[in-house]
């Protein structure tokens, strides 16, 4: 297996962690490239897109530098060689010495990253990360599993509309063996323009048709023989270990190492070492051994046995902490001999800035044969003993996924499940890796907690039918005479239920038994004798939910009480109680706290958006679908697991406000989510907002054909998305004037809260039937708790009706009312929706039109003033950057890194962060690269020189 | 299948044990490695691991059966 094996280094802190607190250490800006601000800088996570340390002692390969030079001038540069040729070590020299033509870009490819959407949504990463401002509309690929075309499509639109080039270093190819990531990256190559300079470092030929790029001119290449060192190279290596009186054994050793970096390396590092280097030299030279095998077997042996002892016993690691080998040894010394091997550039790598080290993957290889060879059986002991340490410091997947090599899947489950841990497989940046984790679980394994894990595992992958079989399975084991169930696991057990089958927490008659979450809905507190008897197990289930979690869970797990005030609250929205659910996502969203939790924070966040733009409530559902977004935008929401729910609900926003564009735009994304296509509430939702938005095109066909597509999909739906769409196809009905038709679609579907009684109301009125609009309109004028869109509706069709008595006088008073209520949201829909009418009162009252500017179409308007051009309209500034803000955005806008402008301006890097949140928060953006466009556009930056033109114009 | 690859240098005992499935002859300045071969992707997979240790494959080919 070529590299250490799965996972080296995708997740996890630089110190090790108590239990909860993941460390956020500064995402220092190694090399000055990486430099992305994230609240979770996990330095680990960082390691990966950073240029790798250059040893100090390295040797500089002039001739291979400017190949690379030379190469990535153009479109394409192959760097292929064995292991220990130094590939990476080239690159990342030629990298840190600033000869790139453009920001560098650099991702470590590791066996993680083979699903092809994990490699790409890292791709996408890596380039954002160094400032490589692509547009929004690239998206995220859907699966892990799978990557569409469009995705590289417009990720190759957006490289080609780069206006400086740019250098994208992928390490280690080798682990994507798979041909559709090379036709992916064929692609991409074929269409992004001359600006994408890729660097390709592999140990074999890439599965690119290299013969067409050599054809063309298009590729240069550093193979094997040209990384083999020259004698001259050979001679200053030698030098530089302090053996230049050597030099004539150098023609031995370079014929005996054929050139091979890490050959030679060795050699000089054990000569140093020797009473007698020259006759190591010789002897090197004389025996008959395979090189490595060799070298590397004089070089361990000669380490003291404590060394020994600990290099071969953590060669099952990925990544080495010192108590974490000391944990394994049972030694104390790990810190001191790792600080010398790492001095000696000995097996060991350090990882960027954190206690963590890395075996170079060729001498991880040969330790673990050590190990196998020198203790035989020891392997899977040390397993388990690694993986406590690393579960009780908090990396819960890599404890998971070395339990996973020693085959102790009941420990891995017990532990999911009496700790509570389970909730990191739902959310949280290594819900990913869990899952893969666990995939290699046999499926008849006894007791509940494996059961419980595969649920979530099922659950993780939006099966929810496949979840409810391991569900039932579970709840078997635990009835089992003798299974004596902990609480935790009947929480679990309860937990994962709320999820798979939302409706069984909900029933229609009975409210929202809130238990002691008061404040969520006020009035439950009087209702919760109206249970009625279908409600018993429902209120039993609930009850479970609250008095089986072990009071300090809440406290060691936030991301368990989050995710249970989460599954409460979908169950609220999945049983069409739209008011107590967004109490409820609001009381969610507010109760997510620590890393773990922002995924379910993401998706709270989005929810209640989505909520709110159809109570009408639209600053406050833009407010909350940005920050769902942005929360996302961070590592810990893996892009695999980002909800497009987010982006549905600023596509309701825009279409309330008729800003139709971006409604589609939005609404493209949405549909695009990895969501999309599982969840039903976030499906239907999509097919409503489709369908209105049809619609406000004036597209009633159109609108038509999707609600009945909609609800003749086979696809689980919400339980009242008959009812919506009912609601839509009315409106459609009117807009083909046939206000007949729009009554019987809403008679049938039977009558379903205001928004039913205002559209069938309007439909009467379409029909001339004044008398019955009127009466439906009456309890609804002293409604309690209605929301803006409610109210708006109201007084539009009473003005209607006022206008068709031919009473214009309480017409304009009523649109007045109507306008006042609207202009706050800037919701123009209803009334670009109206009809003719509106516009013919307020031409012949330009009293009542003064003040409503807004409304018109066209030339949008901010804040009361109009704004002209025919630009789509810009984000909207409603706080003023401050000078500083402006001082830091400026620097952004130059590629400084954090850590740059914090000297430049002589900030603290903490200080400069909170200045760019800040301006974050005002421009209603997630990231630097974003500001950055977002100020271009509003004319906030100063030109400057060259104007640091690595953004897309777009 | 039966294949068999010529390794440059000696393998040791320990480094022999990454391929428990061959077995092992050593030559001068060589090493043959010998045995059952599951099917192509084992194949390229010992390949791989060859490469990994970083050794250098001279030769290889088929076997008859025997």
């Amino acid at each position: 297996m070529p590299r250490s094996s799965a996972s080296a280094a995708a997740d996890g802190g630089g110190e090790p962690r108590t239990a909860r607190t993941r460390t956020t250490a500064p995402v220092s800006g190694h090399g000055g490239t990486a430099a992305h601000l994230g609240p979770t800088g996990d330095p680990l996570l960082v390691a990966k897109f950073s240029v790798p340390c250059v040893p100090r002692s390295i040797v500089r390969r002039q001739r291979l530098l400017e190949r690379l030079t030379e190469g990535a001038a153009g479109p394409l540069t192959l760097i292929t060689g064995a292991a220990g040729t130094g590939k990476t070590t080239l690159a990342a020299a030629w990298a840190r010495e600033g000869a790139a033509p453009g920001p560098v870009a650099w991702l470590t490819v590791e066996q993680d990253d083979r699903a092809p959407g994990v490699f790409w949504a890292y791709v996408l990463e890596a380039l954002s990360r160094h400032q490589i401002a692509l547009s929004d509309e690239v998206g995220q690929p859907g699966s892990a599993d799978f990557v569409d075309r469009s995705l590289l499509t417009r990720l190759a639109a957006a490289l080609a509309r780069l206006s400086r080039p740019v250098v994208l270093v992928l390490d280690g190819l080798e682990q994507l063996p798979v041909p559709a990531a090379a036709s992916g990256l064929d692609f991409v190559l074929n269409h992004a323009g001359p600006q994408l300079r890729l660097v390709l470092i592999s140990r074999v030929d890439p599965l690119l048709p290299l013969h067409r790029y050599r054809a063309d001119g298009r590729i240069r290449e550093i193979r094997g023989p040209d990384l083999a060192f020259t004698r001259q190279e050979a001679t200053r290596l030698l030098r530089g270990h302090g053996l230049g009186r050597y030099e004539n054994s150098v023609d031995a050793l370079l014929a005996r190492t054929e050139g091979w970096a890490a050959g030679l390396r060795l050699c000089a590092l054990e000569m140093q070492r020797a009473d007698d280097p020259a006759e190591f030299a010789r002897s090197f030279a004389a025996s008959q051994s395979a090189v490595a095998d060799y070298l590397l077997t004089e070089v361990l042996d000669a380490q003291p046995a404590a060394t020994r002892e600990l290099l071969l016993y953590s060669s099952i690691l990925d990544r080495v902490h010192p108590d974490l080998a000391n944990a394994l040894t049972g030694r104390t010394d790990a810190e001191w001999i790792l600080a010398q091997l790492t001095r000696a550039h000995l097996f060991v790598e350090p990882i960027n800035g954190t206690p963590w080290c890395r075996y170079q993957p060729l001498f991880a290889e040969v330790l673990r044969m050590h190990l196998r060879h020198h203790r035989p059986g020891l392997e899977p002991r040390l397993r388990r003993r690694a993986a406590t340490w690393l579960a009780d410091t908090g990396r819960l997947a890599e404890a998971v996924e070395q339990a996973a090599a020693a085959e102790d899947w009941q420990w891995a489950c017990a532990r999911m499940v009496s700790r509570s841990e389970i909730g990191q497989l739902l959310t949280g940046p290594e819900a990913h890796r869990l899952e893969r984790a666990f995939s290699g679980m046999p499926s008849d394994l006894a007791g509940a907690a494996p059961a419980l894990v595969a649920g979530a595992c099922a659950l993780a992958r939006y099966d929810t039918a496949g979840c409810e079989a391991w569900l039932d399975r579970a709840e078997e084991e635990l009835r089992k005479p003798g299974a004596r169930p902990t609480g935790e696991a009947r929480f679990v057990l309860s937990l994962l239920r709320l999820f798979a089958e939302p409706g069984a927490y909900v029933t229609e008659p009975d409210a929202y038994v809130t238990e002691s979450d008061a404040h969520v809905t006020e009035s439950d507190a009087h209702s919760g004798n109206s249970v009625g008897h279908a409600a018993e197990p429902v209120a039993q289930r609930r009850r479970e939910l609250t008095e089986q979690v072990p009071r300090q869970l809440a406290e060691t797990h936030p991301e368990i009480e989050a995710l249970r005030r989460y599954g409460l609250a979908c169950a609220l929205q999945f049983g069409a109680r739209p008011d107590e659910a967004r109490k409820a996502f609001a009381y969610a969203a507010e109760g997510c706290s620590g890393e773990v939790a922002e995924g379910v924070r993401h998706s709270c966040l989005g929810r209640l958006a989505l909520l709110e733009a159809q109570f009408g409530s639209l600053s406050q559902a833009e407010g909350h679908a940005l920050l769902s977004l942005e929360v996302a935008g961070h590592r810990s929401v893996a892009p695999t697991r980002r909800s497009g729910i987010g982006h549905l609900a600023l596509a309701a926003v825009a279409l309330e406000r008729a800003e139709l564009r971006d409604a589609r735009r939005h609404l493209a994304l949405a549909c695009r989510s990895p969501d999309a296509g599982h969840d039903p509430v976030t499906d239907t939702e999509i097919a409503l907002t489709r369908a209105r938005l049809d619609l406000a095109h004036g597209q009633w066909h159109a609108a038509l054909t999707a609600v009945t597509a909609a609800d003749a999909s086979p696809r689980p739906r919400a339980p009242w998305s008959a009812q919506r769409m009912a609601l839509v196809r009315a409106a459609a009905e009117l807009a083909r004037g046939e206000p007949g038709a729009a009554i019987a679609v809403l008679e049938e579907s039977g009558p379903g809260g205001s928004a039913h009684t205002l559209a069938l109301a309007r439909a009467r009125l379409a029909a001339g039937d004044l008398d019955r609009a009127l009466s439906l309109l009456a309890p609804l004028d002293r409604r309690p708790g209605a929301g803006t869109a409610e109210r708006v509706h109201l007084r539009l069709l009473r003005a209607r009706a006022a206008a068709l008595t031919h009473d214009t006088e309480a017409a304009c008073r009523l649109l007045h009312d109507a306008l006042a209520a609207a202009r706050p949201e800037r919701m123009r829909l209803p009334f670009t929706d109206a009809g003719p009418w509106v516009w013919r009162l307020l031409e012949g009252r330009p009293d009542l039109a003064a003040g409503h500017a807004w409304l018109l179409p066209g030339p949008a308007c901010v804040n009361g003033a109009f704004r002209t051009g025919g630009r789509p309209p810009a984000p909207v500034v409603v706080e003023r950057l401050t000078d500083r803000e402006r001082e830091v955005l400026q620097r952004a806008a130059e590629l400084m890194s954090t850590e740059e402008i914090g000297e430049a301006m002589y900030l603290s890097v903490n200080t400069v962060k909170t200045h760019l949140r800040s301006i974050y928060r005002k421009l209603a953006v997630s990231r630097r690269s974003d500001a950055v466009r977002c100020a271009r556009e509003l004319h906030l930056l100063r030109p400057t020189s060259g104007d640091g033109e690595v953004t897309s114009s777009g | 299948m039966r294949y068999e690859f010529r390794v440059t240098g000696r393998l040791s005992t320990v480094m022999a044990e990454a391929f428990p499935e061959l077995e092992r002859v050593l030559a001068p300045e060589q090493t043959v490695l010998f045995g059952q071969v599951t099917d192509e992707a084992h194949l390229y997979g010992l390949l791989i691991r060859f490469q990994g240790l970083g050794l250098r494959v001279l030769e290889m080919r088929q076997l008859p059966e025997p």
